[in-house]
């Protein structure tokens, strides 16, 4: 069983805002611990294409990021990979790298040099072993930004997600993290847009979910396993990021969370998301991410139990 | 002078040549040149337009000059309304002083947008090259852009590595024309424009000779790997040294002062120093120049380039600029050279030597040769700096200076490039001299567009004066009570010419 700390949205006062909540988050999870002077910590967020409008505010990763930059005396890189497909617009590094500006993110806003996790292309990265015995992927190639940094820290924007059921730590420090050409191969031809309430038939869907875990056991191996896991339960609108357009989130600003096991992370995020008889994500986002926590769980990669320890 | 004892070089033996797995990995090229790609002029004279340094009045403006040549040698039509448009400089390491000013490169960019296109500034990472190098890690080298005033506000568009995070994010493009390469790697972010404008800072170069645009398309645009080829590692016998660091047995290993900073300098650890001389595993090199940067550039003499690396170095960075034009097709490049700043040593260097010649001005053009060989006629033929390198060696208005200042001709790269096909050396000059007209003093000023921002400032501020105006509310100014003495004669003891008008 490991430890999440979730610092709530209640007590907002003078000394106990926002980025207040954030730096005791950092503190009291032990997130820095094992940072050194001089390692090259890579922050890996979520970027919003054009047209969702729930992304998270610049403030949220600076405050994380200057942590990460006070522990290492080194500034950070915040990355993110281009998105997949080229309906839109981020899959193109120059015109990526305009729409997140847009938003207000850039290397002064976000307290860290950002990048593209990819390179121009998308497609920069290296190969790393799943190690799993029963591995379908037997690899996966990562974004150099991320593989080739002493630590990864995934700062996810938690929101619901139409292949996996919740977009956190899983998703964000596994498949994003790959390069474009690898995302690719792990979709099979899967949309991951849903139209016309049109879905993929659920054995591809979860045969993608399997993919998209495996992938996470090849980032771990390509940061040897330093890795730290922060999600932001703030706008968890029904599509993540990658959407051109948001709903309305479906439930209210729950507040932040931190672990180093990102099952556990995941886990404790979705039961506080449903706590209350808010809403089921299953029922909101139609797919039912309790299996896909319980594989990760039978994979290796996480603990369901969790304990939490909760800050205000 | 210490004397200091030597050991030779102990020479750890190659087995064989390096064999990585390029028969399974891009052994074709990813990029197939652009059926459209063909050298520019076929015959010469090339036009090559000129604008002056210097300015006496609003239309003689370096910044409005530049923009003036983009449209006179027609470099807004190397794209189209629309397109995805690269403008490549160089970044600039650390400490540099001597870089482009980010005006030059913002008034190309506003020209390009007002075209309609959609510009991004690149550059690609470098090799190490000396021991405290910014510029191989995309990140440092996004801190020393920073530092420069490459950013994206003061460009008004995305600036980015063109190789990616770790210099790995290129083509492989084939060279079957190279005199000695047959194939480079390039940037993607400038594989993959529509088109691109090359913005070359000129002046000197230690491996060169002498960096404008072509060095910058044959080194600038290369990935690390693209870079590595250049630079013609592992060219060679070990024992030939061309493509390797030249070992000379003077190596006075640990009595020598730098030899920490030299032990340090290799990022693949290809040699370390001994009690009197030096280790050296040859497979391990790739030719980076950071162990002979160390050795040369702190006075040392324990290794050096041999004899004929720098022609060679130079035909080569002709072959690879030439890989970088195919990338796009004829015409979809437009060249500009800055003569400013002319110092001896290429913008990867972290100082700045004094310029070896005064402002001479910019070039433009569409034809590569053509407009080098414009820019050195003109920095050859300029004054020589009092007190730089070049008046140091002797040099004088007329000679080959960067051979002067650098050791080798220039020329050797133009020949090797007008070989190749990279353009034609003749050139016809045309000296740019802005109109002195109200509307072309109106042109290049700040807001632009639309009836409102077309009136000039003053006009403009007459509507903020007309609500607010804070002088006027406190006249008169206090000043009534003041020293008449000072104001019409005491000043006068100060003045050599006792206040006489000048003439």
């Amino acid at each position: 069983m490991n430890d999440v700390v979730w610092v709530d949205t209640t007590g907002m006062s003078f000394d106990n805002a926002v980025r207040h909540k954030l730096g005791r988050l950092i503190d009291v999870s032990g997130a820095t611990a094992d940072l050194t002077e001089g390692m090259r910590v890579a922050l890996k967020i979520n970027t919003a294409e054009e047209g969702y409008n729930y992304g998270l505010r610049p403030e949220f990763i600076r405050t994380v990021a200057d942590a990460a930059a006070a522990a290492t005396q080194t500034r950070p890189v915040v990355c993110d990979g281009l998105k997949l497909i080229d309906y839109w617009k981020q899959a193109r590094g120059n015109i990526f790298m305009k729409l997140t500006n847009l938003q207000g993110f850039s290397s002064e806003t976000l307290g860290g040099h950002f990048v593209i996790n990819g390179g121009f292309s998308g497609d920069e990265g290296d190969l790393f072993p799943c190690n799993l015995s029963d591995s379908e992927l037997g690899g996966v190639e990562v974004g150099t930004a991320v593989c080739r940094s002493d630590a990864l820290w995934v700062l996810s924007h938690v929101t619901l997600h139409p292949l996996v059921g919740l977009n956190g730590a899983l998703l964000n420090g596994g498949f994003d993290c790959l390069v474009g050409r690898a995302r690719t191969r792990l979709l099979k031809s899967l949309n991951p847009y849903i139209f016309n309430g049109q879905k993929p038939p659920l054995p591809d869907l979860r045969a993608f979910q399997r993919r998209a875990l495996e992938s996470h056991l090849g980032v771990k191996a390509a940061v040897e396993g330093n890795i730290f896991f922060i999600n932001y339960l703030w706008d968890v609108t029904p599509q993540p990021e990658f959407y051109p357009f948001s709903e309305n989130p479906v439930v209210e600003n729950k507040g932040f969370l931190a672990s180093s096991d990102p099952v556990a992370i995941d886990s404790a995020s979705l039961d506080i998301i449903q706590d209350e008889g808010y809403m089921q994500v299953e029922a909101v986002g139609g797919v039912d991410f309790a299996t896909v926590l319980q594989e990760a769980e039978q994979m290796g990669i996480g603990s369901q139990k969790y304990h939490l320890k909760r800050l205000s | 002078m210490v004397e200091h004892k030597h050991e030779p070089t102990k020479w750890h033996e190659m087995k064989a040549p390096i064999i990585g797995g390029r028969d399974t990995y891009q052994s074709k090229s990813w990029n197939p040149t652009k059926k459209k790609w063909g050298v520019y002029t076929q015959k010469g004279p090339a036009p090559v337009w000129f604008a002056e340094a210097n300015a006496t009045n609003w239309t003689e403006s370096m910044i409005c000059k530049t923009k003036d040549l983009f449209y006179e040698a027609k470099l807004n039509e190397c794209f189209e309304k629309g397109d995805e448009v690269a403008i490549k400089i160089h970044y600039g390491e650390w400490n540099r002083t001597s870089v482009l000013r980010p005006e030059y490169i913002a008034a190309i960019v506003e020209e390009v947008k007002a075209c309609g296109a959609h510009p991004y500034v690149v550059n690609d990472t470098t090799l190490s090259y000396h021991t405290y190098n910014s510029m191989a890690i995309s990140q440092y080298q996004m801190e020393g852009a920073i530092r420069h005033g490459y950013t994206d506000a003061t460009f008004g568009c995305p600036v980015l590595i063109a190789d990616g995070y770790a210099g790995e994010d290129d083509y492989r493009v084939d060279i079957p024309e190279g005199l000695i390469l047959k194939e480079t790697y390039i940037g993607r972010a400038i594989a993959e424009a529509d088109a691109m404008i090359v913005i070359a800072h000129a002046r000197g170069h230690s491996i060169t000779m002498y960096g404008g645009v072509t060095k910058q398309l044959g080194i600038g645009c290369q990935s690390k790997r693209g870079k590595y080829i250049t630079h013609l590692a592992h060219w060679g016998d070990p024992h030939d040294a061309i493509g390797w660091p030249k070992f000379t047995d003077k190596c006075p290993g640990k009595a020598c002062k730098f030899h920490k900073m030299c032990d340090d300098s290799c990022p693949r650890q290809a040699h370390h120093v001994t009690e009197h001389g030096k280790v050296w595993y040859p497979e391990r090199c790739r030719l980076c120049y950071s162990c002979q940067v160390t050795c040369l550039f702190s006075g040392m003499t324990g290794i050096g380039f041999e004899e004929n690396y720098f022609p060679n170095a130079m035909i080569a960075h002709a072959d690879a600029a030439l890989g970088a034009l195919k990338c796009f097709d004829r015409g979809k490049v437009g060249l500009i050279n800055c003569a400013i700043d002319i110092s001896p040593e290429c913008d990867c260097f972290p100082w700045a030597g004094l310029a070896v010649a005064p402002d001479v001005g910019i070039f433009a053009s569409k034809d590569l040769m053509a407009l080098e060989e414009a820019t050195l006629h003109a920095i050859d033929n300029a004054p020589v700096t009092p007190g730089s390198v070049a008046a140091e060696k002797g040099c004088k208005p007329g000679d080959d200076r960067f051979r002067i200042v650098n050791g080798f001709s220039p020329r050797i790269t133009m020949a090797a490039g007008e070989k190749i096909g990279l353009g034609t050396r003749k050139y016809k000059l045309i000296n740019y001299e802005p109109p002195m007209t109200p509307e072309n003093i109106a042109k290049w000023q700040i807001r632009r567009g639309g009836e409102a921002n077309q009136k000039p400032v003053t006009v403009r501020l007459r509507d903020v004066f007309q609500k607010h105006d804070l002088a006027t509310e406190v006249m008169p100014f206090g000043r009534t009570a003041y020293e008449k003495e000072w104001a019409f004669n005491e000043w006068k003891k100060y003045d050599p010419f006792k206040g006489e008008t000048p003439k």
